[in-house]
């Protein structure tokens, strides 16, 4: 991964991509036909975007975002990280992979475990992995958490989850996540659960990252004036297709899909 | 005469660090066909009130002060029998969530059967049947459909039936508390279309609790903004939404991303939570405020009138007299 050039080849790409689910047990334990939760998808990220994928609830998102950092493997198709194929990876390459991409969840209750302190859970990756002293793993971690806004970083040490309020939870979450500083991040609809005045500074947040480390995005959201106000690009996906790729501008004033055109008529705003 | 009138209301929890009053001193009334919205971040007790008025506060809550005036009766004296009569049927509330609480081993209309025989007990067979497909009817639910477990239903098919229940006994008042939060931007506007269309069929009180204000916006025709358990603007939607005074209010409405408001984004540096074991009276959003200087910390916020109908809650007129910032 040492001489990639960004002009030849986008950070990621996906070629052909389907994910097929059998499904999940239902209620009553009837059987159905396999989901087609990803259905021949083609999209490529270069590097510094931040990329928004946007769409309903149960149209692919989460699985697009969990093939991108492997914590799923496609049923077909070809994943590629600056140019190189990701799906059979194992051993040290898996290993330095997973030190690459990141995750941040949805949901700031779930995701961080009650059980571990600020610290640790944003050491964690570095203990992983191997880097570092204890010395400078608290370093790194301080200054990681002043980078996300957890000002100061000494402050938030020792604190546990359930000390922290919703937004400053998810902070811990870019904390976790850049703290090995990969070269990408999956945002999985990380201010759904917040409130506004909250949310938008988060949005701040992420692309202030991206404007300081460089590192590339996917933002997933069915908020697509939150891929508006954040995104380079954005695709629209819908019942695993993806429908349309463009810069949020142009998707919102000439949408070519009939699911975008509903889409935009149905986002909240101050008609009345 | 107003529906419902709310004078002086606070409302305590008991916690192991005392007491947090999570509504400090709100007055408000509802009219018949002018749909009451309660906006607000979360935490600010919006919940709190809408759990008032059904009678279902938790046994650590405490109402401090206040009076419900609902018909001849002050719902704050009521005791739990004289509650039964009331809630779920002059009074019905769509919970928050409630979707997910549907029973999965019970099919849709017979969990909609059971909302109607709660307050109809001697209702005839036949009278309960032609209320149950009218209901389904009213929420737009096709009659095949009816007879389904709730996990063959959408998420926004059980929040039909949420809806239908609530509608059951034809209620005076509906409080709908986040209907439409745990559902995703399409079937958004499907429900609160859903609710338009009942509300001005039935012309029911309603009251409507969201933390989304473009969603309040597009309901109600009367505003509360809520902050730390005080109501700190009130007014119709268009003075509240094209003219916000409270400094609550315009940052609340300035970090608010739409389809074509981006360039003027305020991103607000909103530090703390709302101190909720301040005095009873004090301005709770002063550690947040731009606009506060010392007298702030001292004075007590009174109402400031902007127009009949428009207010704020503010130590300073000088800052909710100006429309600008
Ligand atoms: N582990 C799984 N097993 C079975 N079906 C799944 C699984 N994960 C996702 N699905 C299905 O795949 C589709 C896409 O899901 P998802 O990617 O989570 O959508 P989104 O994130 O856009 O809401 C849905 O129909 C979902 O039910
Ligand atoms: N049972 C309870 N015990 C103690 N505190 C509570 C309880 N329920 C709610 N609260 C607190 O009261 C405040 C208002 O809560 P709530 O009415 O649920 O707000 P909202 O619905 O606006 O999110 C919050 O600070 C919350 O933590
Ligand atoms: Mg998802
Ligand atoms: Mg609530």
């Amino acid at each position: 991964m040492t001489n990639y050039d960004p002009d030849k080849h986008p950070l990621i790409e996906m070629k052909g991509v389907t994910k097929a689910y059998n499904p999940r047990k239902g209620f009553f334990g009837r059987k159905g036909n396999k989901v087609l939760a990803l259905n021949d998808i083609d999209l490529n990220i270069h590097k510094g975007e931040i990329f928004g994928l946007v769409g309903q609830s149960g149209s692919g998102k989460t699985t697009t975002g969990r093939l991108l950092v492997k914590l799923e493997d496609p049923t077909h198709g070809k994943i590629r990280l600056k140019g190189e194929l990701i799906n059979d990876l194992g051993g040290k390459p898996l290993q330095h992979f997973r030190s690459k991409v990141q995750m941040i969840f949805q949901d700031p209750y779930q995701s961080l475990n009650p059980h571990l302190s600020i610290a640790e859970t944003i050491s964690e990756p570095l203990v992983v992995h191997g880097i570092g002293s204890p010395e400078s793993r608290r370093e790194k971690v301080i200054q990681t958490l002043e980078t996300v806004g957890l000002r100061p970083g000494k402050a938030f040490y020792n604190h546990y989850p359930h000390q922290l309020s919703g937004g400053q939870r998810q902070r811990v979450a870019v904390a976790r996540a850049i703290v090995l500083d990969p070269e990408f991040i999956v945002a999985d609809e990380p201010t759904s659960m917040l409130d506004a005045t909250i949310a938008i500074q988060l949005l701040r947040l992420l692309s202030r990252i991206r404007d300081e480390f460089g590192m590339t995005f996917l933002f997933i959201t069915h908020n697509l004036a939150a891929a508006k106000y954040l995104c380079d690009r954005v695709a629209v996906i819908h019942e695993g297709h993806i429908v349309e790729v463009n810069t949020a501008e142009n998707i919102i004033r000439n949408p070519e899909h009939p699911y975008t055109k509903k889409l935009i008529k149905v986002q909240p705003g101050f008609r009345f | 005469m107003s529906l419902l009138s709310v004078d002086n209301l606070s409302i305590g929890y008991e916690t192991k660090n005392g007491m947090v009053k999570a509504v400090d001193g709100i007055s408000f009334s509802l009219e018949k066909g002018r749909p009451l919205g309660f906006v607000g971040e979360s935490g600010c007790g919006k919940t709190t009130i809408g759990m008032t008025l059904m009678g279902l506060l938790p046994d650590n809550a405490k109402i401090l002060s206040g009076s419900v005036r609902f018909q001849t009766q002050d719902l704050v004296r009521l005791t739990e029998d004289q509650w039964r009569s009331v809630r779920g049927k002059d009074i019905a509330m769509i919970f928050q969530a409630a979707m997910n609480a549907l029973n999965p081993v019970y099919r849709v209309d017979d969990q909609v059967r059971e909302a109607i025989l709660a307050h109809r007990p001697d209702i005839s067979d036949k009278e309960l049947n032609h209320r149950i497909r009218e209901l389904f009817e009213l929420v737009e639910i096709p009659y095949e459909r009816i007879h389904d477990y709730p996990h063959e239903y959408s998420g926004g098919m059980k929040q039909r039936v949420i809806i239908a229940m609530a509608l059951a006994c034809q209620p005076q008042v509906i409080i709908a508390d986040e209907p439409t939060t745990a559902l995703d931007v399409i079937v958004q506007d499907q429900i609160l279309e859903e609710l338009r269309a009942i509300q001005s069929k039935l012309n029911t009180g309603l009251i409507f609790i969201s933390h989304d204000i473009a969603v309040v916006a597009s309901i109600c025709e009367d505003i509360c903004v809520m902050y730390g358990g005080q109501i700190v603007e009130t007014g119709t939607r268009k003075e509240v939404f094209s003219s916000p005074r409270h400094p609550y209010t315009k940052t609340l409405l300035g970090s608010y991303l739409s389809l074509d408001n981006e360039e003027h984004i305020i991103i607000p540096d909103m530090r703390e939570s709302a101190d909720l074991t301040l005095a009873s009276g004090c301005c709770r959003f002063q550690a947040n405020c731009t606009a506060c200087d010392a007298a702030c910390k001292s004075d007590q916020p009174t109402w400031i009138d902007i127009s009949p109908t428009h207010k704020a809650l503010c130590c300073d007129a000088g800052i909710i007299r100006n429309p600008h910032d």
